[in-house]
């Protein structure tokens, strides 16, 4: 498949954005030359040719800031995705197969993650668990692990009354391999447009969150920190927040980039089942933003 | 007007596409008497469904007669106006097709869709066009008329929905039916009782029958004549006794070869049905 | 097992379809026998329970009466893993009416046709691969097709796919439901000729079909299949030349044909009164 994405011109793009965005956030803090945390005299200073993006309020390097915060920012998408996948698709798939009770079971549950206001959900996880990335970062891909459970069960329920599923369960096909060989593969294609988007969501949202100082706490460096940090001084810095701002816009852009491009190379199958997916996001990263 | 028995005639008609010029139909004549039935033969793409939708004028968008002449009861189509074609389709000419239930509202009882062509129509009471609708029912031979006419379109087989079709189509007394693969999609024992239909109404009440299928066999059950369409022309004409027996193009012997190959024909000994029903109707 | 004893036994099958308020009968107690090696046509319309029939038999129904019994064993009342045992023998195999649909679209023919036999996992991979080259031959197709995905073939190359698919197990039995209808006549003849060989070759064959007409050529007997009931049974000759209930009489007399002409519209409608037809 992503052979197929890089002949798209849209889809090259998106991959070659997001691969900096990995450099970013492997290398990122070892490439900071000053440490993001260390404070100096000269606050609030432009660019120089020691200091690129010049200093913050309290004299750091905001380049330093924005390549150390890289890592957290990118991990926590990564997260969200990753949690929304576990809880979401695997029972998604499963509920089609598993027999009516846990059908029953989990749909209900679905369904009251989907009525759980966001803000009560996240404080009272925060309350739990503890302020930090990763809990928050849990908290929301629990809240959009609907729309995997979703798409995912969709496509299973069509590939399970299709005929060819009766014609392997005829030679003596097994659940598993019904859904190893036969469901995956029309899973997979409708579920990585829904990764896609998620991420962008979820960089989003970790942004948004890090903005208003949930989950990471200062002097920890973020992009949407950085982003928060700067805002403040705009009288003193109008061009400050921008640097942060076009990163984060650039990442989400290339991850529903990438979306479209899965979308675009899955073809009919996919594009009915997207649909779904986009709505549900929606409203989710509106209330944080 | 020289044969008053004659209801509709085409001669030397041609159908044009006038996006890419190309002729679709291309020198058809043909005869329709009072009473008669006319069968056309031929696969998709004949033209034979062009030319009925000529005779209907309902030719789709972008198509046109371009050269020729069609004569319906004594009017050369080509002057009427749209206005004259929503007097004349109906009431003295009409169709069924093959998919029965894309011409009915879903959403609406059978009877009442029945019952509104005939109060619109004919301009009469709602009463009177109800009790008509529910004769007309009864007359297609369905069942239970009073059940149907509270039924909805979903709720009816493939051959009552067509049956309500036809009830539909006759419910203004036409002069002539065309029913274009009216039967393709049903059963076959459905088949012959909508065939039989056909034939029944012909009988009672006069009405001149253009029958189109793609399949010979179809066309020779009720046929007086027959014409075999292909690529736009009519490549042999008859009466159906001559061109099951003595078939003269060569495409009509393809027709006849194949169902004699793959129908049901060369199971049957000669003769044997016949017996058996004679002595079914003479037990009964 | 006594040699005699059918291969296939339906007996009494009743299914329904349906919750509990909506419900409605499919099968009606229908009863039907097919021996070792012979080829046994069921003719039935739409609705008449055709499919139904098949579906049970191979278990992809569940039945609400009656019992099915293959090669000795009852069937009916297996539970899933008995019948994934029993199928994994591939004692007996379907063929459904559109192979576009039976056969995984993102697998080629190659993996399609292997699926029974890994599953079986009992042969090694060359051994598969000799198999499959084998039904490939025996239903006329080239090797090349099996680097392929159903969609790049044509329909009468794709049945003849389904029908090799079948095949790979060894069945002693095969069920095809409408195995021709969805064909043009050339890939018809074709498929039924692939039939014919199978039938020469010993399999017993079941063949489900609308149209009477395509099955009369290749079937020994004929069951037919009215309203969930098999109200007919006799040799091929018998249901076409001397039918003897009302609906086979009925059915052969709407078939359409050229050499007997218009039948008697009168002995028709005799015949529909008789039968109950709406």
């Amino acid at each position: 498949m992503v052979r197929r994405i890089a002949r798209l011109r849209s889809g090259r793009l998106a991959l070659g954005i997001l691969l900096v965005v990995l450099v970013l956030a492997v290398f990122g803090p070892a490439l900071a030359p000053f440490d993001p945390l260390a404070g100096t005299d000269a606050a609030l200073a432009g660019p120089s040719a020691d200091h690129w993006l010049g200093t913050d309020y309290l004299g750091r390097d905001v380049l330093s800031r924005i390549l150390a915060g890289s890592t957290v920012s990118v991990l926590g998408a990564v997260q969200v995705a990753l949690i929304a996948l576990v809880v979401g698709a695997v029972p998604g798939i499963l509920s089609v197969y598993l027999g009516r009770s846990f059908e029953w079971l989990s749909l209900r549950l679905v369904d009251t993650l989907i009525a759980l206001p966001f803000l009560v959900f996240a404080v009272a996880v925060t309350a739990l668990l503890g302020n930090g990335i990763p809990q928050a970062m849990f908290t929301v891909g629990i809240l959009v692990s609907p729309v995997f459970y979703r798409v995912s069960r969709a496509a299973a329920l069509t590939v399970s009354r299709s005929q060819y599923v009766e014609a392997a369960l005829l030679s003596g096909a097994s659940i598993g391999w019904v859904v190893r060989k036969h469901v995956w593969a029309k899973v997979l294609p409708p579920l990585s447009i829904a990764l896609a988007t998620t991420m962008g969501a979820g960089f989003v949202v970790v942004s948004s969150l890090t903005f208003l100082g949930i989950g990471v706490q200062p002097p920890a460096p973020t992009w949407g920190g950085v982003l928060a940090s700067e805002l403040q001084y705009l009288s003193y810095q109008p061009w400050a927040p921008l640097v942060p701002t076009v990163l984060i816009m650039l990442t989400v852009w290339a991850f529903n980039l990438l979306a479209d491009a899965v979308r675009d190379v899955t073809g009919e199958a996919g594009r009915a089942l997207t649909r779904p997916v986009t709505t549900p996001v929606a409203p989710v990263t509106q209330r944080t933003a | 007007m020289a044969d008053d028995d004659i209801v509709l005639s085409l001669r030397d008609v041609t159908i044009t596409n006038t996006a890419d010029g190309a002729h679709l139909v291309r020198g058809v004549d043909l005869t329709l008497r009072r009473g008669a039935v006319l069968g056309i033969v031929g696969e998709s793409g004949s033209g034979k469904t062009l030319t009925c939708r000529a005779v209907l004028g309902i030719l789709p968008p972008r198509f046109e007669v371009s050269g020729g002449e069609i004569d319906l009861l004594g009017e050369d189509v080509a002057g009427l106006s749209a206005r004259d074609w929503q007097r004349l389709r109906g009431t003295e000419i009409t169709a069924v097709f093959q998919d029965p239930a894309s011409y009915l509202n879903p959403s609406i009882r059978v009877g009442k869709q029945i019952a509104e062509v005939v109060r619109v129509k004919k301009r009469v009471s709602r009463k009177a066009a109800q009790a008509e609708a529910l004769a007309l029912l009864d007359a297609v031979r369905l069942r239970n008329p009073a059940r149907v006419y509270d039924q909805y379109p979903h709720e009816l087989s493939g051959g009552m929905l067509q049956r309500v079709l036809i009830a539909t189509a006759v419910a203004l007394d036409p002069q002539i039916l065309i029913a274009d693969e009216a039967t393709t999609a049903l059963d076959v024992t459905v088949q012959a009782e909508i065939l039989d239909l056909l034939l029944e109404l012909k009988e009672r009440t006069g009405l001149s029958l253009i029958v189109v299928s793609h399949d010979l066999a179809v066309v020779a059950q009720l046929c007086d004549e027959v014409l075999v369409m292909r690529g736009g022309e009519i490549v042999e004409r008859g009466r159906t006794d001559d061109i099951l027996f003595d078939p003269q193009h060569e495409y009509t012997r393809l027709l006849i070869d194949e169902h004699n190959r793959y129908g049901l024909d060369r199971f049957l000994t000669l003769g044997t049905v016949p017996d058996e029903m004679k002595e079914l109707t003479g037990v009964a | 097992m006594s040699p005699d004893a059918p291969l296939l036994q339906v007996a009494d099958l009743d299914v329904h379809y349906g919750s509990r308020r909506s419900r409605t009968q499919a099968l009606h107690g229908a009863s039907l026998d097919v021996f070792r090696g012979e080829t046994v046509g069921i003719i039935g319309e739409t609705g008449s329970g055709k499919s139904t029939l098949a579906r049970a038999a191979v278990g992809l129904i569940s039945v609400s009466g009656g019992s099915v019994t293959i090669g000795g064993e009852v069937v009916t009342g297996f539970s899933d893993r008995k019948w994934r045992d029993f199928r994994r023998r591939g004692v007996v195999q379907l063929v459904f009416q559109d192979p576009l649909r039976s056969l995984d679209p993102d697998n080629t023919i190659g993996a399609s046709l292997a699926e029974p036999l890994i599953l079986q996992g009992r042969a090694s991979r060359s051994e598969i691969a000799d198999v499959i080259r084998t039904h490939l031959a025996r239903v006329r197709l080239d090797e090349d097709v099996l680097d392929r995905l159903p969609g790049e073939l044509s329909g009468g190359q794709r049945q003849r796919v389904a029908v090799a698919r079948a095949l790979v197990t060894g069945p002693e039995l095969v069920i095809l439901d409408e195995p021709v209808s969805a064909l043009d006549s050339a890939n018809r003849v074709q498929v039924l000729e692939i039939l014919a060989d199978l039938r020469a070759s010993g399999v017993a064959l079941v063949f489900i079909s609308h149209d009477l007409g395509s099955v009369a050529g290749i079937t020994d007997r004929v069951a037919v299949l009215y309203q969930g009931s098999v109200v007919e049974v006799d040799v091929t000759d018998a249901i076409v030349n001397r039918p003897q209930h009302d609906y086979t009489r009925l059915l052969v007399g709407s078939a359409p044909t050229l050499a007997t002409g218009s039948l008697d519209r009168a002995r028709r409608d005799e015949l529909r009164s008789l039968v109950g037809a709406p």
